[in-house]
């Protein structure tokens, strides 16, 4: 069994649009690898290409150019879609059914057997909160209820991968943990977790590995363990000063007052050494060293901006 | 076969919980009683007034539903973006085609089924009976309306419901005028004729599906007298799913090649 669920080789798409058939490239190029068992974010900034990726990922956008694997199989195969879920951006699900009407057609599309659909649906509409709505038509949900409902159908065919486009949108902090802890639980139970986003602080809480897409090409991918620790940005040396005079600063470094003493921020590590043996010996007692790495919103600013560069 | 009956069902399902269809099928309902009244002011011709006028209106709300929900089956599902989630999953895009097309043909069948039983109310309050000949004209309306549910679905694969339905309307309009276009043609000269000839057998010949006044073989038939036999049926319905299943074979190949973005 292959270790890799999901590929794109060079993914493209360009679309022509209106009369005089204007060439609009919305994806240049994606390539990465999605690994089995771990959570995987697709980030990039709105109208970077992320959700159409994803489409073509799922057979709903036909590629120009480059190819897509889903689970061992080339795009778009039934067999990959039978063990595969998907949410799509903004879900729109037919308002005039009820939470397990609706999982009922996407089970019997699934060919989940009968039995088997009406106690799944009845599991998942639980496991997702939405037991008090059970007789109550899409039409009256509210947004954070439709995103539930539509990761409870995405799980319906009891899939091994769970592909989700932008499944925070919308929510509120409340709502987007329940999401964030029911990524997490999907991975415990061993499923392979995709979901397309721009919202950071949510990706450094569940993602094993992430792609980064800017102007419709794949620049960044990697676990995002090693891209965040691979550059040092400054080192922070908070101390306590009582007696003597403080040693000077080297060049380009910056002190300012902290409420249990003073920060000293050090943006080279070769003068880490010296200035705490300095800062010893002239009395100082300290209390905290914070090696400042790069955060994922500094990468993401830092490659948007040479994504910008570079255009 | 159990994805494609899934989506015929749920299209049954959405038809159903439509509003606006029970308002056309109201009006139907009103036109055929409507017929009582208008019979009533004929001279001892009550029972054939109520019989036009039903068929009539079972014909025209027939064809105006199944353009009306013909034209937005597939359109809606873009529009409202359902089909983001219905075709990612294991199922082919002409299965979901398929599955949409007979759904509608389920409603359609259920709503002239509706209307069939209200004429017949109707006529039996008048003394009269909804008859075999009355029960082929009711079949042949309902091949009539699959006809165009396939065109209606064909034009709303590709095109925008306000277009599809216009496209839909103008085929239904010069189906039912294709014995008046060949008697044109033999009155022009050959190439014309010929064109004009070329152009009926590409569009429905959707009068073979309202025979009532025609001449068939040689002979008038009428749903008050002499109606069109078994061979007749067999072969208007061959035609009728004949041209069905290629309309709807090219819904499904125009389907098949679009983005859904």
């Amino acid at each position: 069994m292959t270790d890799i669920v999901l590929r794109a080789d060079g993914l493209a798409k360009t679309f022509r649009l209106g009369l005089l058939r204007k060439r609009v490239e919305a994806v240049r190029e994606a390539s990465f690898e999605v690994r089995r068992g771990e959570i995987f974010g697709y980030l990039g900034p709105n109208g970077s290409g992320k959700t159409t990726t994803l489409k073509m990922l799922m057979g709903l956008v036909f590629p120009s150019r480059g190819r897509a694997e889903v689970l061992g199989r080339p795009v778009p195969n039934r067999e990959a879609k039978r063990r595969l879920g998907y949410l799509p951006e903004s879900p729109y699900f037919y308002e005039y059914l009820t939470p397990e009407e609706f999982l009922d057609l996407v089970g019997a599309l699934c060919d989940v057997p009968r039995r088997e659909r009406r106690k799944r649906a009845r599991t998942l509409i639980a496991r997702l909160g939405l037991d008090h709505a059970m007789g109550r038509p899409l039409r009256k949900f509210s947004k954070g209820m439709l995103q539930r409902i539509g990761i409870a159908q995405a799980l319906m065919g009891d899939p091994e991968l769970v592909v989700l486009d932008e499944p925070m949108t919308g929510l509120d902090p409340l709502g987007r943990k329940e999401i964030r802890d029911l990524m997490l639980e999907l991975r415990r139970e061993g499923r392979t977790v995709v979901y397309s986003t721009h919202i950071l602080p949510d990706v450094e809480m569940t993602c094993d590995r992430v792609a980064m897409i800017f102007s419709g090409r794949v620049r960044s991918v990697g676990p995002l363990a090693e891209l965040l620790t691979a550059r040092l940005l400054s080192t922070e040396i908070c101390f306590r000063h009582n007696v003597g005079r403080l040693p000077a600063l080297p060049a380009g470094a910056s002190l300012r007052q902290a409420p249990d003493g003073q920060t000293v921020d050090l943006p080279e590590a070769a003068d880490v050494d010296a200035f705490l043996k300095a800062a010893l010996a002239a009395g100082a007692s300290v209390i905290s060293i914070t090696p400042r790495r790069e955060s994922l919103e500094d990468l993401f600013v830092r490659e948007a901006e040479e994504d910008k560069g570079a255009a | 076969m159990n994805r494609i009956t899934a989506i015929a069902w749920n299209t049954f399902r959405e038809a159903v919980r439509n509003k606006i269809l029970y308002s056309l099928l109201f009006f139907a309902v009103l036109l055929i009683l409507s017929a009582l009244a208008i019979g009533n002011l004929t001279l001892h011709e009550e029972v054939r007034t109520i019989r036009d006028v039903g068929l009539f209106g079972i014909d025209l709300f027939g064809v105006i539903i199944a353009i009306f929900v013909g034209v937005n089956l597939l359109y809606k599902e873009l529009d409202l973006k359902t089909v983001y989630t219905i075709l990612p999953k294991p199922l082919w895009r002409w299965e979901f085609v398929l599955g949409k097309w007979l759904g509608m043909l389920l409603t359609l069948a259920v709503q002239m089924a509706v209307m069939g039983l209200v004429l017949g109310a109707v006529l039996a309050a008048e003394g009269g009976r909804f008859d075999v000949p009355m029960v082929k004209a009711v079949g042949l309306l309902f091949v009539n309306v699959m006809v165009v549910t396939s065109i209606a679905v064909f034009f709303s694969a590709f095109s925008s419901p306000f277009l599809s339905g216009f496209f839909a309307l103008g085929c239904f309009v010069v189906g039912r005028s294709v014995p008046d276009i060949r008697a044109l043609a033999e009155k022009l000269g050959p190439v014309a004729k010929a064109v004009l000839n070329l152009f009926c057998n590409l569009v429905p010949n959707l009068h073979l599906f309202y025979p009532s006044g025609a001449i068939v073989g040689a002979e008038e038939v009428s749903v008050h007298r002499q109606f069109v036999g078994a061979d007749y049926m067999l072969s208007a319905t061959g035609y009728g799913v004949a041209y069905s299943i290629i309309v709807l074979v090219l819904a499904m190949l125009v389907f098949r090649k679009r983005d859904f973005v």
